[in-house]
């Protein structure tokens, strides 16, 4: 009989232990010799051990029935064994869990104690305010800049596009549509070689004679060494008109031609002998007839002979690597250019009228943002090509455009060609707008793109931008009345 | 002779549903004061609007019943458009009118300078003085003209609407008049821009209306500009681009592929083309492949 079977006799004699040491316990109680029986004084008073009933009636339930007679011997079963086998797994086997809170290494007390010390915390703290701050750096910095980058460089991708600005005809222009600046003016040009001359640009004058004055006095005009150019709009709005128009014929100054120019010389052409009434048109179209009326053949002479767009070759003598230096080729517009274009497919329309630009189009609209508010500001696409185009990087990918069999003889020679020329000799070259035209905007000096337009005839400032022989740059301006009525 | 009238007036109340003809109603010229080479007129007469002055045909909307009996093909369709328009604008210049291309001449314009080859119809507008010019000078008139394209001669009828006098909304009269091609029956509606009263009532100037409820700022469309279309001179509104872009969006002055045609920008002309699959970008690089 193996020594851990349940022996009858030993039981007998150990009939006063403790009613927990029963029979059904771990093997190494069922071993009654581990233990000595204690006495404890209570006991003496008991007559029997204490058996649980219901430990006995299942002892009971499992003998056979014709055992009744046999010796209490035969009557014990190796039924623990199979229990034992039952119950222990869980108890033997047993290893400290992943996420035991009772073990000391478990998970759940490691990470607890890892964040109770201070390092980790500190560390942890570093982490979470590095990954905000990258996270705002990409959403308000990084992921607009990418943006932004990918919507410009969508406009002149054909893959992305069903067409785009610049391939109809457009638009009709009677006039000079591109004329260049006089070689002669050109400071540090070949008339100029010590490099005195200066280039004036005005924003819109708008009939502001006294301004003017008061401007050109503030800048030292030289009649002989300066020239002065006005970006458009000189006349209309403002109190001296004709004076205004007087001034500029005899400082034989140069002047694109704005949109109330083109306005006063589309309905001069198309004026009857009666003057245009208020009642019967609108109120700008009477203020133009009636500044028509007193308006003489010169004066129409100098607006008829306004360019749509004055080119300005790149200064010889220019330098410099600051911003305020202009060392690339200037145009001169009233309101705007649209990218990629060569000049001559401008739309006339939009060079007097624009004030912002469809990216992805390059349709560029008079509205500030665009009938249907998708539009941005014409010089930011504008700007953002330029520089593209400084900085060298390829255009293979854009759109190419050709016409080059429609360049007339004067334009197919020089400055055009080369920038828009043919196949390989082809480069393009990044050029700066001179403009005015939005005065809501105000003065808008970018790299590429200089806006001189700043409210003069309603009570903001008159602009000139002096560029001397260096490609250097200044600023000044006069204060306006206010003449709006 | 009274009673005679009464009877006359009362049969025509009875009877109005049945007969439109009726001689004191406006309508157009009748068929057998200006037929050409028809033996009956083909106009749909819509019992339903007795006071419609034009009648289109009974075959298309945009064809005269008087003078013609069936469609041309779409080629001849368009042969006959440019006729139609050069005539037009050359008359027009010649006796004075004040006359501008809209809608989708305009874009047309826009384009090429050409009437694009899907259009089947051609909308030009003339002033107020201009109408009641045209009314008082020159309706009814038969213009005679030699077209250099085919080298045929063809009569085209000035008719105005006598409810041009009429500023105010009328469905059956948007119309004002009709330059008819007597050969063909192609027309050229001919629409008035008015000063919108009702605005000029609220004080606001400048404010423009045609009877088919389009609406201009009068700064939008004058001065005109002179320019050329299909090779005769033509007048458009002077912010062209503005009122392109309203009437028919953005894309429309920019997308090279429409109507089964892409714009081939090297010849500057619309070429017949079925839809390469839906990829844009295909369809671009094609039209800019063509030049270089």
């Amino acid at each position: 009989m193996p020594s851990d079977t349940f022996d009858e006799r030993e039981y007998r004699n150990d009939w006063r232990r403790p009613a927990q040491d029963t029979v059904m316990q771990s093997p190494d109680h069922a071993q009654p010799i581990a233990r000595k029986p204690q006495y404890v004084d209570s006991d003496k008073k008991r007559r029997s051990a204490y058996i649980p009933q219901h430990a006995y009636e299942s002892a009971r339930r499992i003998l056979p029935e014709n055992v009744e007679n046999s010796p209490l011997i035969d009557r014990v079963t190796n039924r623990w064994r199979d229990e034992k086998k039952l119950l222990l797994p869980e108890v033997d086997e047993y290893e400290p869990g992943f996420c035991d809170l009772e073990d000391e290494n478990s998970c759940p007390n490691t990470t607890y104690a890892l964040i109770r010390t201070r390092r980790f915390r500190r560390t942890l703290m570093v982490i979470l305010l590095a990954l905000v701050g990258l996270h705002y750096i990409w959403r308000m910095h990084l992921r607009p800049r990418l943006r932004d980058e990918w919507s410009f460089q969508e406009g002149f991708l054909p893959d992305r596009i069903n067409g785009t600005y610049g391939l109809a005809r457009g638009g009709d222009f009677d006039g000079i549509k591109i004329a260049d600046l006089d070689p002669a003016l050109i400071p540090g040009g070949e008339a100029d070689p010590d490099g005195i001359r200066r280039l004036v640009f005005v924003g819109d004058i708008h009939g502001c004679v006294d301004e003017l004055d008061r401007l050109l006095k503030k800048i030292d005009f030289d009649e002989e060494h300066d020239h002065l150019i006005a970006t458009g709009d000189v006349v209309s709005k403002g109190p001296h008109n004709v004076q205004v128009l007087d001034k500029l014929i005899r400082l034989k100054a140069s002047s694109v031609r704005g949109n109330h120019e083109d306005r006063l010389l589309e309905q001069a052409k198309s004026m009857s002998s009666t003057a245009l009434s208020e009642e019967f048109s609108s109120k700008g179209a009477a203020k133009d007839a009636a500044l028509l009326k007193k308006l003489d053949k010169k004066h129409l002479k100098y607006l008829r002979e306004m360019p749509l767009m004055l080119r300005i070759p790149a200064l010889p003598k220019a330098s410099g690597k600051k911003q305020t230096h202009v060392k690339h080729g200037i145009v001169v517009a009233h309101a705007g250019l649209v990218p990629h274009i060569p000049l001559r497919l401008q739309d006339p329309y939009y060079v007097m009228n624009m004030r912002s630009l469809n990216p992805r189009t390059h349709l560029p609209s008079a509205d500030r943002d665009g009938p249907h508010g998708d539009c941005k500001p014409w010089f930011t696409t504008w700007n953002w090509y330029n520089s593209r185009l400084e900085q060298g990087r390829t255009f293979q990918d854009f759109f190419k455009m050709d016409n080059d069999d429609e360049l007339d003889e004067t334009e197919s020679v020089g400055w055009l060609k080369a920038t828009f020329g043919n196949a390989s000799k082809r480069k393009h070259k990044p050029q700066v707008v001179i403009y005015g035209h939005d005065s809501k905007m105000g003065l808008q000096i970018e790299p590429w793109s200089k806006g001189l337009d700043s409210a003069c005839v309603s009570g903001g400032d008159l602009t000139a931008l002096v560029l001397n022989s260096k490609g250097k740059q200044v600023l000044h301006s006069v204060r306006c009345k206010d003449y709006r009525d | 002779m009274r009673p005679h009238f009464g009877i006359l007036l009362g049969y025509f109340f009875c009877a109005a549903h049945h007969v439109v003809s009726s001689p004191l109603m406006k309508r157009d010229a009748d068929f057998n004061d200006v037929k050409t080479r028809l033996k009956s007129s083909n106009q749909k007469v819509d019992a339903s609007k007795p006071n419609k002055y034009f009648h289109e045909s009974a075959f298309h909307y945009h064809y005269d019943g008087r003078f013609a009996d069936k469609a041309p093909s779409d080629g001849m369709r368009q042969v006959h458009l440019r006729a139609l328009i050069q005539t037009y604008l050359a008359t027009m210049n010649d006796i004075g009118i004040e006359t501008f291309l809209m809608h989708g001449t305009l874009l047309g314009w826009w384009w090429n300078r050409k009437i694009m080859p899907w259009d089947s119809d051609i909308d030009v507008m003339v002033s107020e003085k201009s109408i009641h010019h045209m009314a008082a000078y020159y309706n009814m008139t038969v213009h005679h003209h030699r077209i250099p394209e085919s080298g045929v001669s063809r009569d085209y009828l000035l008719e105005v609407n006598p409810h041009y006098t009429n500023s105010d909304w009328d469905a059956d009269n948007k119309i004002d008049a009709r330059w008819i091609d007597t050969d063909s029956g192609l027309f050229i509606d001919i629409t008035t821009l008015r000063r919108n009263t009702t605005a000029e009532e609220l004080g606001i100037h400048g404010a423009m209306s045609v009877k088919d409820k389009h609406h201009y700022n009068y700064d939008d469309i004058f001065p005109l500009r002179i320019t050329d279309f299909e090779g005769s001179p033509a007048k458009i509104p002077y912010a062209y681009s503005e009122i392109l872009v309203e009437e028919y969006g953005q894309n429309a002055l920019t997308d090279s592929y429409f109507e089964s045609h892409r714009f081939d920008s090297s010849i500057k002309q619309w070429v017949p083309k079925p839809l390469p699959g839906h990829a844009g970008g295909a369809r671009f690089r094609e039209s800019f492949a063509q030049g270089d």
